[in-house]
């Protein structure tokens, strides 16, 4: 393997962007060419990793500001590598998905290389500062992605993202501060490094109750609006009527695992040293997140914005799993995070090609497609369906993991969430498919037919994608299982001993 | 050396799906002899294993990990393999008469890849080793019986009925699931030490970890399951899709009816037995299901007149004598497993016949309305005759099939009683068993006796859709007297191969075991016969050419009991018009309100008080980017100040 491969696999899509910017004839074989080698790159290093142990691999780090402790350091392990192969795979299907765009191609294809730029930078670093510095690029590429391609309210809801985010990420980075400034490492200086700050939480002589938990509430906060959680959730469903297809993709399959992938990488490891109320925090934010966005999903009429709620509901999984504090819930909510990512690209590209191809996404206006788009139909029906939970899907592994996993410790949420929310998740799928694909095909759309086959392309890999981890999940789910036991050994030695 | 190749039993069909998904649109009668011949390989797979392990009694059992403390496996024991050759063979002959029913239908393909992949996941329920893998294909067929029934999607009954069937099932899955999690954590908590190549949800290991699980929560568990089954199988209160059902091919019907689909249910609690014989509560609560479905659907299957409406009560009706057998198994152990699969596979030959044969008279006749039909036996000589044999048979003639098996559920009725558990499922079976001979000879006299009553054009059907009738017929008729003791023996014995000692779990469950047969009075012993043959006879002197007495004498159009019975007990108001539609869909509007008024109404407010940008997020519509590379280029600043402030040592 190739020294460096991580940087390597940042800095191709920058460069490519650069180039995709300056000529928008060829800006679309510059964006596959600049996605496909992270691709390649992010899958040689998932054959090389080593599946049997936790620690970092494929680390590297140099000083930057040394001044200040601000080092360039990036590495993986479980809980990063799975999302960065998302991240790669997703970003050459949205490419593919998007070749016909004709608005302004130089642009839209360097932003979509850049939003890559941004997302596998924060599933890297592992340096507190380069990491917000990542977290805050990924802005850019979407701020704008929404604002220029974006529907007739595009600039509320680019605002609306903007400002939502930007100040849950203040106020993150006001907690990354204070736990830059309560640490001194044992020669007196001062560092971001990710790893040290956060053992450094365990210590109570260098943080008080009170500042940990402080602390710990301006992280999570900022991870409960990424993802998002009920309430700070209202900005997605704006975002996402208004954003493009390509954007609304990234937004849901990448952006919001940024949310969840700093549970897992900064919230999890601090939640032995912080108030246990915590835990009951999370555990009832993603119980409410499930529930109420399957039902806030079965009231849309607009089938993006149900999508969008879907979303909400499903992200809710990924907090259940990780307050459920064992390791097939972990895991399970890991792999949630993975499966999501997948199974909403095909929403989200079943309900844009609708939308360019019947130019409506109000649902109760479609009628009939099936008819006329018979291999989208399969496609679109297959996406539903893992997105429903069907089994041999990757949905299903997921979530059936969650469950099982977080019953011992969390009996009564996992009982709402099953029966406050399977049969509904299925209800909306199976009405929003009933209406908008069965029946008799409506006059105005007699003229439809299948759309473009780069669009097919995509939505089929994908569902092969979906099909191939909902059968071989132990592909992943392995190295997440290793990531995931550190995480809740501490709390297995604390029930033990009775302290909780 | 057949076992070494048992996965190939749900293997072939899938690869059938695949090469007909691919291939069917260029091949003649839509590629569907992939997915007849890998049925039929299936059946000559199952039929090899049989021969093998039936002799010295034994059972397959292979399994690989799958992922986390998850495993997938292959476990082919008696109760497995009744249901294996049943399925390959029940199936085999549907395929084969769909290649004549479905020719000429563009979506041919379609349909041969889709009930390829019913057949495979019906076959891969059967024979799983663990109860998720059983619960992953549980949801397949489910899948494949949403993609059949809406399969002319065109027409909005069909795509209604598929989603509703889909619906209904799943609110008995979410029950399914919730059982299998506790059941997991139950034995999670158990801290097992399992020996090399065992899993936790595995069979095996959950029949030797019973009675170590907390009897309520057995009881729990086994309701949960049983919640499952009552989904799938039909039973009430959740059978209301199965009528609907029919919307699709009636090979599909036939299909879901008798071979896959609705058995998945019963045989899910079958395979449970023994965890619902420690948990006698649940047990009792089957039983009482079970023989209230078997009576109260046949009440709806009297007044129908469209042929296979009919013919989906009594599978609804039926189904709840199999689950009531095995709920008499707190009176009798594990014989009502052998009582209850043995209904089980009678059944699924002769309804088969039954929708087979009614989808050839609505071929010929062009309608599904049994008012204007009569007569139809002069034209239609094999499909009258055959359809006869399977009428027979549902009605508990004596000597044919279904006399046996439904014999010896009534008896299990009756030891129930007997036995101190309750007397009620007995009058419940006893019943029913009259109204079903009745309206099964309501049926057949309506439609193959008597002068025709429209003009209806008269041909019978080809050779290949004939051929499946007259084997089904044979099976239907003879199958039941040779083989009964052997198959009570058999599959009776199941659990005996993982040694599960019922002794045992009955003392967990808080009763006894009762050996021996009670003493039945000579009345009881051919009350059966009196039902079946007066039922009968009653339907021939209202319908048949000997009709001595007019149904109008009895009802009428006002009569409020037949209006309930035509509406259905209004379950379709109450379940769709009322739950779904004001109570489910009306808290999804109101959570809209919730969100769009209280929740991102406070923070438009927040953002208006706070920045002050409330105003402008309303009022910038122009889109001036220099707001936004403010908005950017302070939060930069702040980064910039802030640890300019660090640098100069300045703690915060």
């Amino acid at each position: 393997m190739i020294d460096n491969a991580i940087s390597l696999m940042i800095a191709i899509p920058l460069i490519a962007a650069i180039f995709a910017f300056m000529n928008g004839k060829f800006a679309k074989y510059a964006a596959l060419i600049g996605s496909l080698i992270p691709l390649a790159i992010s899958l040689q290093m998932f054959r090389e990793f080593d599946r049997t142990t936790n620690v970092m691999q494929f680390v590297e780090s140099y000083d930057w500001v040394p001044a200040i402790g601000v080092k360039y350091t990036v590495g993986v392990d479980g809980i990063g590598l799975p999302l960065i192969l998302l991240s790669t795979i997703v970003t050459v299907l949205v490419v593919l998905y998007s070749w016909g765009e004709k608005k302004r191609p130089n642009q839209f294809f360097a932003l979509l290389l850049l939003n890559e730029v941004g997302v596998l930078g924060v599933f890297a670093a592992l340096d507190f500062f380069l990491f917000y510095i990542f977290w805050e690029v990924v802005l850019i590429p979407m701020f704008f992605l929404v604002g220029i391609w974006g529907g007739p309210r595009k600039d509320y809801a680019a605002i609306k993202f903007f400002i939502y985010t930007h100040v849950a990420s203040l106020i993150m980075l006001l907690s990354i501060f204070a736990l830059y400034f309560s640490y001194r490492t044992p020669e007196g200086l001062r560092t971001f490094d990710m790893l040290t700050l956060l053992a450094a939480t365990g210590d109570s002589t260098i943080f008080s109750p009170m500042a940990l938990n402080l602390i710990f509430f301006g992280l999570l906060f900022g991870f409960l609006v990424k993802m998002p959680a009920v309430p700070f959730h209202t900005w997605l469903p704006d975002a996402h009527v208004e954003a493009p297809t390509a954007g609304s993709v990234l937004l849901a399959a990448l952006l919001l695992k940024m949310g969840g992938y700093g549970l897992f990488r900064i919230i999890m490891p601090m939640l032995p040293n912080v108030s246990p109320n915590y835990i009951t925090l999370m555990a009832v934010v993603g119980v409410v997140s499930i529930v109420y966005g399957a039902f806030l999903a079965l009231s849309q009429k607009d089938l993006k914005k149900m999508v969008a709620y879907s979303s909400v509901s499903h992200m809710g999984f990924v907090l259940l799993g990780a307050g459920a504090l064992s390791v097939l819930s972990v895991q399970g909510a890991m792999f949630q995070q993975f499966s999501h990512g997948l199974i909403t690209c095909v929403l989200f590209m079943s309900a844009g090609t609708i939308q360019h191809t019947a130019g409506t996404r109000i649902i109760s206006e479609l009628g009939g497609l099936a008819d006329r788009m018979p291999q989208f139909a399969v496609l679109m029906m297959a996406g539903f369906m893992a997105s429903l939970g069907l089994p041999g899907m990757s949905g299903f592994v997921a979530e059936v993991s969650v469950l099982a996993g977080s019953y011992e410790n969390l009996p009564i949420y996992v009982l709402i969430t099953v029966f406050g929310s399977i049969a509904v998740t299925a209800g909306y799928h199976l009405w929003a498919m009933q209406k908008v694909m069965f029946g008799p095909i409506l006059k105005k759309y007699l003229d439809l037919k299948d759309p473009h086959s780069y669009e097919i392309l995509s939505m089929s890999i994908l569902v092969l994608l979906i099909i191939y981890f909902g059968v071989q999940p132990a592909t992943i789910t392995d190295i997440m299982g290793v990531a995931a036991e550190p995480l809740v050994k501490p709390f297995i030695t604390l029930a033990q001993t009775g302290v909780i | 050396m057949y076992q070494d190749y048992a996965y190939l039993i749900v293997g072939l069909p899938i690869l059938a799906f695949v090469l007909t998904i691919f291939l069917g649109w260029h091949l003649p009668k839509g590629g569907g002899f992939f997915t007849v011949l890998a049925t039929f390989a299936g059946f000559i797979l199952s039929f090899g294993i049989f021969r093998e392990i039936y002799p010295n009694n034994e059972i397959v059992h292979q399994s690989m990990h799958w992922f986390a403390s998850f495993n997938a496996g292959i476990l082919i024991d008696p109760l497995a393999i009744v249901m294996l050759l049943m399925v390959t063979f029940v199936c085999t002959l549907i395929h084969t008469y769909a290649l004549g029913y479905m020719e000429g239908d563009p979506g041919m393909a379609r349909y041969f890849a889709e009930a390829g992949l019913f057949t495979a996941a019906m076959l891969g329920l059967v024979f799983s080793d663990n109860l998720l893998q059983l619960f992953i294909f549980w949801e397949l067929v489910g899948l494949c019986s949403y993609l059949l029934i809406g399969f002319w999607y065109r027409k909005p009954s069909a795509a209604s009925a598929a989603k509703k069937a889909f619906l209904v099932t799943r609110v008995g899955d979410v029950m399914f699931l919730a059982g299998i999690i506790l059941l997991y954590t139950n034995m999670m908590r158990l801290n097992l030490v399992l020996p090399e190549g065992a899993y936790l949800l595995q069979f095996q290991t959950i029949y030797d970890s019973l009675a170590l699980i907390p009897p309520d929560q057995l009881t729990w568990i086994a309701l949960l399951l049983f919640g499952g089954a009552v989904g799938k199988s039909g039973q009430f209160p959740l059978h209301v899709w199965l009528p609907d059902a029919m919307e699709g091919p009636t090979t599909v019907s036939a299909m879901i009816h008798a071979a896959t689909m609705v058995t998945a249910g019963v045989y899910l609690v079958a395979r449970m037995f023994p965890l619902f014989y420690a948990a006698p509560d649940a047990l009792m609560v089957v039983a009482y299901i079970g023989a209230f479905t078997a009576l109260f659907a046949a009440t709806m299957g009297l007044v129908m007149f469209d042929i296979k409406r009919v013919l989906a009560y009594s599978t609804v009706s039926q189904l709840g004598y199999m689950m009531a057998a095995l709920g008499f198994g707190a009176a009798v152990g594990a014989t009502a497993v052998g009582v209850s699969m043995f209904h089980l596979i009678g059944h699924s030959f002769f309804k088969a016949l039954l929708f087979l044969c009614a989808d050839s008279v609505i071929h010929a006749v062009a309608t599904n309305d049994m008012r204007e039909m009569g007569g139809v036996l002069r034209s239609m000589k094999w499909t009258g005759l055959t359809m006869l044999a399977g009428s027979l048979t549902l009605a508990g003639f004596p000597l044919t099939t279904g006399f046996f098996s439904k014999d010896e559920i009534i008896i299990l009725a009756f030891e129930n009683g007997a036995f101190g558990l309750g007397w009620i499922p007995y009058v419940f079976v006893i019943l029913a068993a009259l109204l079903t001979a009745i309206y099964t000879f309501r049926l057949w006299f309506l439609t193959f006796d008597g002068e025709p009553r429209s003009d209806y054009h008269k041909h019978e059907s080809p050779w290949i859709m004939l051929g499946p009738l007259v084997v089904l017929a044979l099976f239907a008729l003879f199958m039941g007297m040779p083989t009964q003791g052997q198959f009570y023996d058999y599959v009776g014995n199941n659990f005996d191969h993982f040694g599960v000692d019922f002794e045992e779990l009955a003392h967990i469950g808080g009763h006894h075991v009762e050996h021996g047969h009670v003493h039945e009075p000579f009345i009881f012993k051919i009350l059966p016969i009196i039902v079946g043959v007066g039922g009968i006879i009653i339907a021939a002197l209202f319908y048949s050419r000997w009709k001595r007495f007019d149904p109008s004498m009895v009802t009428s159009e006002r009569d409020p009991l037949r209006h309930i019975l035509l509406k259905r007990y209004y379950q379709n108001e109450i379940y769709t018009l009322w739950f779904a539609e004001k109570v489910v869909y009306g808290i999804a509007l109101v959570s809209n309100m919730i969100d769009l008024k209280i929740i991102d109404g406070a923070v438009n407010k927040i953002s208006a008080v706070s920045v002050g940008f409330g105003g402008t997020l309303r009022k910038v519509q122009t889109g001036v980017i220099q707001n936004y590379i403010t908005a950017i280029v302070l939060g930069v600043a702040a980064l910039l100040i802030l640890i300019q402030l660090a640098t100069m040592g300045v703690a915060i």
